[in-house]
């Protein structure tokens, strides 16, 4: 192999290396691009519960009472038992839990949306802590209420006020920005677990269609290890028979509809696609090239060149132009996924997430999380890209420079 | 077969298909002479060349160049071969347009583990005895027809062959440029003692040689 002849070649053949170098760059960046956008969908379907500090949220659906009075469960978000709760701790892959008691209260002037959180856990609705405006977040034991912002502003709820959910009173300790929260689990006023537990237990009408005790729950959330998440969604749904609803990033995904959240094997096909063209692409424009060069070949050999020393000089010309095309794609995938970055994307929040009511006002509106598309170029992707075009050289040199080195000088030569 | 002997050719015949263009060719060249083989266009000169030098295999016949029998031997040991005793100059040239008169000169050392200086030492003698000394990071593109078949004599003797091929070596040339590459090769042959056979349809152009030989219609008539 010499360097100097490569490196003349590649110069001097400006418009073969030019055509060969992004005719493959062209399809490596594809092959970038498809992969980074299906990978930023995937990493946008985890927002909704990532935002939650979850992987997996589990919630059962069931009746509610005919008599809308006082605090019934949501009919998609009914008992969960706390055996069932255990029973879900206690699977492998399962790294902590966080729960939530979710309360629509309907007193005779107006109605609630009420989300009975836990005070301490990294998991689940206790992160709302982030999102206090003004006072104070939740202290221990203590029967006091956190508000929503701009349902505080709606009725007139200020600071200290003593509000009234189901008959007890409860002081306005702070309030809480929902559009910086999470889009599921919100409420409209928050209380302590152990205040939301005591409204459900002493509900007749919420009793009558779901037994209820203290302890027991009708939200989950779950963090668990990212490879065993599909595996578990499916052991909760043994655990808590049909009626159970586990929302997992996969779940989101499938709601985007997108071509790219679809299914690994769209972006499997689009990758595979992307690569023949890059080969065929790379191999006609140095099939041509090297048809061109026969009688210089024919010079080699007679001058002394083995097939070997003709093989790989040739493969080191197509290795080092795919090389640059590998580089090149790169740099075309990247500025391409950094315009891509700025594209919004809505993730839908399925209803039976949604807390409100759908015979309320605006209940029947479908939520979204807006958010920009993550896109960007994993260095993974990125190396596997660049190396990919190295093999492609090094075949296409290689298959190419085997074939054209079988050629007899005296062929190309004789005809003067 | 003398011991002074450099190439010798027995019984060689060549067949394409049913055209059978060389016919029982039986030659051969001592160390330092100079032969001309010439003949009509279509003769069978350049085939017989191309046996004699190992770039083709014979039908039938035997080839033995250096002391060597080569009918046997494989692609890549032929190549090896002519890149340690055998020179080429072809009608054409066949310099590598992409590569300095210089580089081409070097094209047979670039396989070989040496540093790029010392090719490049190598080649710039070479070219210096052929009066190239001030185009030698020239492209073949900026040569002169004489120019280039200096360059291509450069590069035939760049392995110090024992026998230079020629094929028509003045063919695409004026007379004059002509002349000066027979004197040339003249000179190779008479200080260098490098055997040389050349192929012409030119007869005035072999009266330089030492030795004539003619071909009619694949044979060898005198």
């Amino acid at each position: 192999m010499n360097l100097r002849y490569m490196t003349k070649e590649l110069y001097y053949q400006k418009r073969r290396t030019l055509m060969s170098i992004f005719g493959l760059s062209t399809g490596i960046a594809l092959l970038i691009v498809l992969n980074s956008l299906s990978l930023a969908y995937r990493q946008a379907a985890h927002v909704p519960l990532k935002e939650i500090g979850a992987d997996i949220t589990v919630q059962r659906s069931g009746d509610v009472p005919k008599d809308l009075a006082g605090a019934v469960f949501p009919c998609s978000a009914v008992t969960i038992r706390k055996e069932e709760v255990e029973k879900i701790q206690k699977l492998p892959g399962v790294r902590g839990i966080g729960t939530g008691l979710l309360l629509w209260v309907f007193d005779p002037n107006r109605a609630w949306i009420v989300l009975g959180i836990e005070k301490e856990n990294s998991i689940g609705p206790s992160l709302l802590r982030s999102s206090v405006t003004e006072g104070r977040f939740l202290e221990d034991g203590k029967p006091e209420a956190l508000v929503e912002q701009a349902y505080a502003r709606q009725f007139g709820i200020r600071l200290n006020d003593a509000i009234s959910v189901a008959d007890k009173k409860f002081p306005v300790v702070g309030f809480v920005d929902a559009s910086r929260a999470a889009k599921i689990a919100i409420a409209n006023v928050y209380l302590p677990l152990k205040e939301a537990e005591d409204l459900a237990a002493s509900s007749k009408g919420l009793q009558s269609v779901s037994p209820y005790e203290p302890g027991d729950v009708n939200l989950l959330f779950i963090k668990a290890d990212q490879e065993k998440i599909t595996d578990l969604a499916s052991e909760m749904k043994g655990i808590l028979g049909n009626k159970a609803t586990v929302a997992t990033p996969d779940s989101f995904l499938k709601l985007l509809g997108s071509l790219f959240a679809l299914s690994d094997k769209f972006t499997l096909a689009a990758s595979l696609i992307a690569i023949i063209i890059a080969v065929l692409i790379a191999f006609k424009t140095m099939a041509g090239n090297i048809a061109e060069r026969a009688r210089e070949i024919g010079v080699l050999k007679a001058v002394g060149w083995t097939n070997r020393n003709v093989v790989y000089q040739l493969m080191l010309e197509s290795v080092i132009q795919c090389f640059i095309a590998g580089i090149l794609g790169l740099l075309i995938a990247l500025v391409a996924s950094f315009g891509l970055s700025f594209m919004k994307v809505n993730i839908p929040i399925p209803w039976e997430m949604s807390p409100t009511p759908h015979f309320l006002p605006g209940g029947g509106d479908q939520i979204f999380k807006t958010l920009r598309l993550p896109v960007h170029v994993p260095w993974n992707l990125a190396f596997f890209a660049v190396l990919l075009s190295i093999i492609i050289g090094g075949l296409t040199g290689g298959l190419l420079g085997r074939h054209i080195s079988k050629i007899k000088p005296s062929e190309v030569l004789r005809h003067e | 077969m003398s011991k002074s002997t450099i190439l010798s050719g027995m019984d060689l015949s060549k067949k394409y298909g049913d055209l059978e263009v060389v016919k029982g060719v039986s030659l051969s060249i001592d160390a330092g002479e100079f032969v001309c083989l010439v003949g009509k266009s279509g003769c069978g000169k350049t085939t017989l060349l191309s046996l004699l030098s190992g770039l083709e295999k014979p039908t039938r016949g035997r080839v033995i160049l250096n002391g060597k029998e080569i009918n046997g031997a494989s692609e890549d040991e032929l190549a090896l071969f002519r890149r340690e005793n055998v020179g080429f100059i072809f009608q054409s040239f066949n310099l590598i347009p992409t590569l300095a008169a210089w580089e081409n000169v070097a094209l047979p050392l670039f396989p070989l583990k040496m540093t790029n200086e010392e090719r490049h030492l190598r080649a710039m003698e070479l070219l210096g005895k052929m009066d190239l000394g001030h185009r030698i990071k020239h492209l073949p593109s900026a040569l002169s027809g004489g120019e280039k078949q200096r360059v291509a004599i450069a590069r035939a003797l760049i392995n110090n062959p024992k026998i230079i091929f020629a094929d028509e070596p003045t063919g695409n040339l004026d007379s004059s440029t002509g002349e000066a590459i027979m004197g040339i090769l003249n000179k190779l042959h008479r200080d260098e003692g490098v055997a040389i056979l050349m192929v012409t349809h030119e007869v005035e152009l072999a009266k330089a040689a030492n030795r004539l030989i003619r071909m009619k219609d694949g044979e060898v008539v005198s």
